[in-house]
């Protein structure tokens, strides 16, 4: 702020602004935020930063340990699985499977809930009700059941599990979406709108959808780490990527096998998804503090 | 309020419960067995798993002879001495008497073994008119692929406690086939019940025998409840409960041996076997095994029907590299079916070599295109022939994109996998064989002869006359070295029509607390687990 | 009050009538023959094929068909496994107790672990200790489950060699089957050493339950947390202290029940989490419960078994969320809304 201003004023940035303002004052978020851009950058570069191809199976160096012991190297740094496959080139495409397909499937999942979610905020009468106890109901049947439905249907794989894990999350985004346009649709500004004689699309895209994108974004980081935390869970369980896909769940459940003569096989992969979540969880809670600060001042 | 009150107990209790385990275990006077899979039935002769041999056969059941472990001789059982006439077409059988039937909630005994128990046990097998030759699915693997049904031409009561058995042509291997894990003897009398009381498939599933444990309770994929036999024959037993706890994941099996769960696992993996020999408490033996782990070819698929087509993928790969990746030097090189430490071994057999660019000259031959995909069926489970064949089937992956064909691995659960397997829906799979009896007949009939499709051992679905009926003459003399001369010529038909890819002969492993005694391994097939003792 | 619960069982209806149309619906969706995985028999058999027909109502229109489906289901015929051909819902019942208990005391230790430190860090909302807490419990939060469990048998079990890791009990206790609740069943059974085998089945208990709880009850410290800041910030919490009463006693007479009520229901609502974290972690230690027994029928394709297993999970969820409504109603009439919300 070394800028002399010649007149005194008032300074109103706006409410992203303003949030962002908030999130920067806490230091842990802002830690939280480089580590999410960090794995970012691990999605969009990994086959450049990966030394070796995740599928690449060296023979000569079996369970090479990691650089950081005496025996490993600093060629495999951190070192190799019981097929001789470089465990870091793995782990950089693992986190770009788990993180890249997590964030698709909210992203799915937050525009297909948006859609019905406006759509039962704004409509009434029985079409409505009838949307709710449908959604009641699915809502309380945990992912892992619906994970097991569609695998059983679809058989095993990555989009089977990605497509039950979308499904399990959309009702929470059209709860959400709906009680947001239901509360919205009592504020004065959409009242006057309507009495402008607004369209309901004009005045959901245009009066309350602005209004929406905080909290949207808040709870699009908490269902990030969820979908996180659920694909790799599944890929634990030998229902999501199959080998030798590099899935950071599915390679815990292959590091398995060697647990107790090689725990980096699953010490790392482990690492990688808990830095993933810590990453995401403190985005969400700094975006949620931040939020909750702007709107009581 | 109350739920809370409860949690607190527990806690504490958690605390104060942690100092006295080892006195709880040694208590009870049982014997754990971390074993690799549920067994397909609780009657040898219905299954050739391996699984299933150790899981019943030595443990529920006796034969007549058996092999002694260490010697690798017959020795007598529940035929206290047998005759065989100079033609070697007539064998006769004299009966131990005053052997008793297990007494379970489910039968009573009210006599002891006699001649019509062996006569109800082999008939079984043999007549399929039998009134319990189809019950339970009424197939006989072993007997079928070895062609003994066709072998036995009559088993005659003489007297109470003396058989005779005729055969249709000698067979200097029909002792030895009595001897193995499948040639169990079940009690007529209990058949006879069941039959009487319209569950005649009960006796498949809730067994009867003479051998030393006594079954007491099965929970699929969960484990196996056994109690001491208190009135067996041949010795006493020591331990007072058997069970075997199905554990299929090799890591969670040594974890339990590690932390005391387990008094002995099934199948350690290679790689942990340094670990178990540096914990004082723990014992690895390891024997020669009388194996072989293999890729076969499903010869009745296209292309896979074309010999050069396998000739091509058998050079292919490396089979140094799988050994040493796979089995972690614990194996010998396959050069064809048969390990080094049987006396037909031929170490000059032919055996395939590594060599990518002439591979992929032979498929551009047979018209393999590049990018061509099929299918490797991995076994799931761990074998002592194959200890990780998904391992080895991606690494026959890797091998194989570099002659630019694409493979996909399969796996299903075991049982389902033999299943489509004998169906003959692969197109190539990794197995292998354990054999039941030291004659090298139990390598070369059940793997590769025409009866063996239908019995769904032969894996490769390969039939040849010639090889069949040099293996046939082969049964024809008793000299090793004749005999030799013949399973030679059969080699050589192998290494030219390349059925199967013989890999590995892998040795045999056994850990386990050491507080254990007489825990030895059977070379030929299942545990034998009867003279187990456990020190305190 | 009676109004809301008929309404309550209305949606309880309802919701039991879709999950019973979904599984029906999965006997088609499945692969392989309907019949097959509706009854678990695959039969060549013409006689017993069509008796199997019959009984099912196949000779009939689909919608005979969820008839004699919803019939089976009343009087407990759910089919038998294809697998190992036993009765599923005789399966179900051995193993859904297990389940059941694991996750009880799970939510039982991480209430005990989370509430007090949920209290403690929003009584001190900002100050350093809360900070800590708040670290910690994030670190928590974002553990993936499997992994703690992996990590804790790792340490206890192969390191130190202090706990078992698999299993309720050693196999070697055959405690009889009776509530399906292993430490009820062992008092109420006749097997000697009774004692031994409790603490046997305590020691198997601990790991399990631990690495559920633990996740648990981050999320509970942080509901807690939020809530007891929101309170203690309110205008009705600072008029107390202006008039000079004590922290102490404003939070006792005032704070306290006002921070547990908005808590509750958002406890209720991670009972769904806390089940899937069972069922996964089941799968780790080998506990009979119906996580792992689920787990078995996907790899093995047993069809009747996964669709059973759905629907009695459903089951025991959907009546599990309608009691804690109906609970929550009592204890706060004022609260009208349908629970739902966020962590």
């Amino acid at each position: 702020m070394g800028q002399s201003k010649l007149y005194l004023e008032d300074h109103f940035p706006s409410p992203v602004k303003h949030t962002w303002i908030e999130f920067r004052r806490n230091h842990v978020s802002i830690i939280g935020l480089w580590i999410f851009l960090f794995f970012v950058a691990v999605i969009v570069f990994a086959p450049g930063i990966a030394p070796f191809s995740p599928t690449e199976q060296n023979t000569d160096v079996i369970l090479l340990q990691p650089a950081w012991d005496n025996s490993g190297t600093i060629v495999h740094l951190f070192g190799t699985d019981s097929l001789g496959r470089d465990v870091l080139s793995r782990v950089i495409h693992g986190s770009r499977v788990t993180f890249g397909i997590s964030i698709l499937i909210v992203l799915i999942a937050m525009l297909v809930g948006f859609s019905l979610g406006a759509f039962a905020g704004m409509g009434h009468g029985l079409r409505a009700s009838v949307l709710n106890h449908l959604l009641d109901a699915i809502m309380v049947i945990p992912t892992l059941i619906i994970a097991i439905i569609i695998v059983a249907i679809f058989g095993t794989g990555l989009t089977s599990c990605m497509w039950a894990i979308t499904l399990s999350m959309i009702p929470k985004f059209i709860h959400l979406t709906r009680d947001l346009v239901r509360n919205a649709c009592h504020m004065e500004y959409v009242t006057a709108a309507r009495l402008d004689g607004a369209s309901n699309t004009r005045i959901l895209f245009d009066s309350i959808l602005p209004n929406m994108i905080e909290p949207l974004v808040v709870n699009g980081t908490f269902a990030l780490s969820v979908a996180i935390l659920e694909l790799s869970a599944l890929g634990f369980l030998n229902l999501g990527a199959q080998a030798p896909t590099a899935e950071l769940g599915a390679m815990l459940s292959d590091g398995l096998e060697v647990a107790y003569i090689a725990p980096w096989n699953i010490a790392l992969p482990g690492a990688a998804i808990l830095l993933m979540l810590i990453a995401v969880n403190l985005v969400g809670d700094g975006l949620r503090t931040a939020l909750r600060n702007r709107l009581q001042q | 309020m109350k739920y809370n009150l409860f949690a607190a107990c527990l806690v504490l209790l958690g605390i104060g419960a942690c100092t006295d385990q080892h006195t709880t275990r040694q208590q009870l006077d049982g014997f754990i067995y971390c074993s690799e899979g549920s067994p397909g039935s609780f009657n040898p002769q219905m299954d050739t798993s391996g699984t299933t041999a150790d899981a019943t056969a030595h443990q529920i059941y006796d034969r007549l002879i058996e092999f002694d472990p260490h010697t690798n001789k017959l020795e007598p059982a529940l035929a206290e001495s047998w005759a065989i006439s100079s033609d070697g077409l007539t064998y006769t059988f004299q009966l131990r008497k005053k052997v008793s039937f297990h007494q379970t909630s489910y039968f009573t005994p009210s006599r002891y073994f006699n001649a019509d128990d062996v006569i109800f046990s082999i008939d079984r097998w043999r007549l399929d008119d039998h009134p319990y030759h189809r019950v339970s699915g009424g197939v006989y693997p072993y007997f079928v692929s070895l062609g003994l049904t066709s072998i036995v031409a009559s088993v005659e009561r003489i007297n109470g406690y003396r058989i005779e058995i005729k055969l249709t042509r000698p067979d200097s291997s029909f002792l030895a086939n009595l001897a193995t894990d499948f040639a169990v003897i079940l009690s007529a009398e209990y058949a006879q019940q069941l039959l009487d009381d319209g569950h005649p498939e009960q006796i498949d599933q809730l067994p009867i025998g003479t051998g030393p444990f006594v079954f007491e309770s099965y929970r699929k994929g969960r484990y196996i409840r056994y109690h001491k036999n208190e009135n067996y024959w041949h010795h006493e037993v020591s331990i007072n409960q058997l069970i075997f706890d199905i554990t299929p994941a090799s890591s969670t099996r040594l974890a339990k041996l590690l932390t005391g769960e387990c008094d002995a696992i099934a199948f350690p993996a290679y790689p942990d076997l340094n670990i178990i020999k540096s914990r004082a408490n723990l014992q690895v033996d390891e024997k020669p095994g009388l194996n072989v782990g293999f890729w076969a070819f499903n010869t009745q698929v296209e292309p896979f029907n074309n010999p050069l087509v396998r000739k091509a993928l058998a050079m292919a790969i490396d089979k140094d590299t799988l050994i040493n990746t796979v089995y972690s030097d614990s194996a010998v090189r396959a050069r064809s079916l048969l390990p080094p430490t049987s006396w037909a071994y031929q170490a000059s057999a032919k055996d395939s070599s590594y060599n990518p660019v002439l591979a992929r000259e032979l498929l551009d031959e047979a018209g393999i295109p590049e990018g061509f995909t099929f299918d490797i069926w991995a076994l799931p489970i761990e074998r002592a022939y194959n200890p990780n064949a998904r391992k080895m089937a991606e690494l026959i992956k890797g091998y194989l994109k570099q002659v630019g064909v694409n493979v996909n691995v399969v796996s299903y659960e075991w049982s389902t996998f033999r299943q489509r397997l004998r169906e003959g829906k692969h197109d190539t799979v990794l197995i292998g064989w354990n054999a039941d009896n030291a004659d090298p007949d139990n390598f070369y009939r059940p793997l590769l002869s025409c009866a063996a499709i239908a019995s769904g051992t032969n894996r490769s679905n390969w039939c040849n006359e010639e090889y069949d009926s040099l293996i046939d003459q082969a049964l024809l003399y008793s000299e090793p070295e004749v005999r030799s001369l013949f399973y030679q010529m059969a080699n050589t038909i192998l290494s030219d029509e390349m059925p199967l890819v013989p890999i590995a002969h892998a040795y045999r492993y056994q850990a386990y607390q050491n507080r254990l005694k007489n825990f030895d391994i059977n070379p030929f097939g299942g545990i034998k687990l009867g003279d187990v003792e456990k020190v305190r | 009050m009676i109004a809301y619960l008929l309404r309550r069982l209305n949606l309880f209806v309802v919701t039991i009538f879709v999950v019973t149309l979904a599984t029906f619906a999965l006997n088609y969706l499945f692969p392989g023959d309907t019949l097959e995985n509706l009854s678990g028999i695959s039969s060549h058999q013409t006689a017993e094929y069509n008796q199997i027909v019959q009984y099912h109502g196949f000779d009939h229109n689909i919608v005979y068909q969820y008839g004699m489906y919803l019939q089976h289901l009343w009087k407990g015929d759910w089919g038998i496994s294809s697998s190992s051909g036993n009765d599923i819902v005789e399966e179900i019942k051995l193993v859904l107790p297990a389940t059941l208990e694991l996750s009880v005391y799970a939510m039982v230790l991480s209430l005990f672990i989370g509430i007090p430190f949920g209290f403690w860090a929003g009584l001190r909302h900002r100050r350093p200790i809360d900070l800590g807490i708040l670290s910690a419990s994030v670190l928590g939060y974002s553990i993936p489950v499997f992994w703690l469990a992996l990590l804790l048998i790792l340490f206890f079990a192969l390191q130190l060699g202090w706990l078992p890791m698999s299993g309720r009990i050693s196999l070697l206790y055959d405690i009889p089957h009776y509530s399906g609740f292993i430490l009820i069943d062992i008092l109420k059974s006749d097997i000697p050493n009774k004692q031994d085998a409790l603490s046997n089945a305590i020691r198997h208990m601990i790991l399990p339950t631990l690495s559920i709880a633990l996740v648990t009850a981050t999320i509970v410290i942080r509901i807690t947390r939020r809530s007891v800041a929101d309170v203690m910030q309110s205008d009705y919490i600072r008029a107390a202290l202006a008039r000079g009463l004590t922290r102490p006693q404003v939070f006792w007479r005032h704070g306290l029940r006002n921070t547990l009520l908005p808590i509750l229901p958002q406890l209720v609502l991670q009972f769904t989490t806390l089940l899937t974290n069972a069922m996964i972690v089941e799968v780790i230690f080998s506990w009979p419960g119906i996580g792992n027994w689920l787990m078995q029928a996907v790899y093995v394709q047993d069809f009747p078994a996964i669709r059973g297993g759905v629907l009695a999970v459903s089951i025991v969820v959907i009546i599990f969320t309608l009691l804690m409504d109906i609970v929550l109603r009592v204890i706060n009439p004022l609260k009208n809304r349908d629970i739902h919300g966020t962590i």
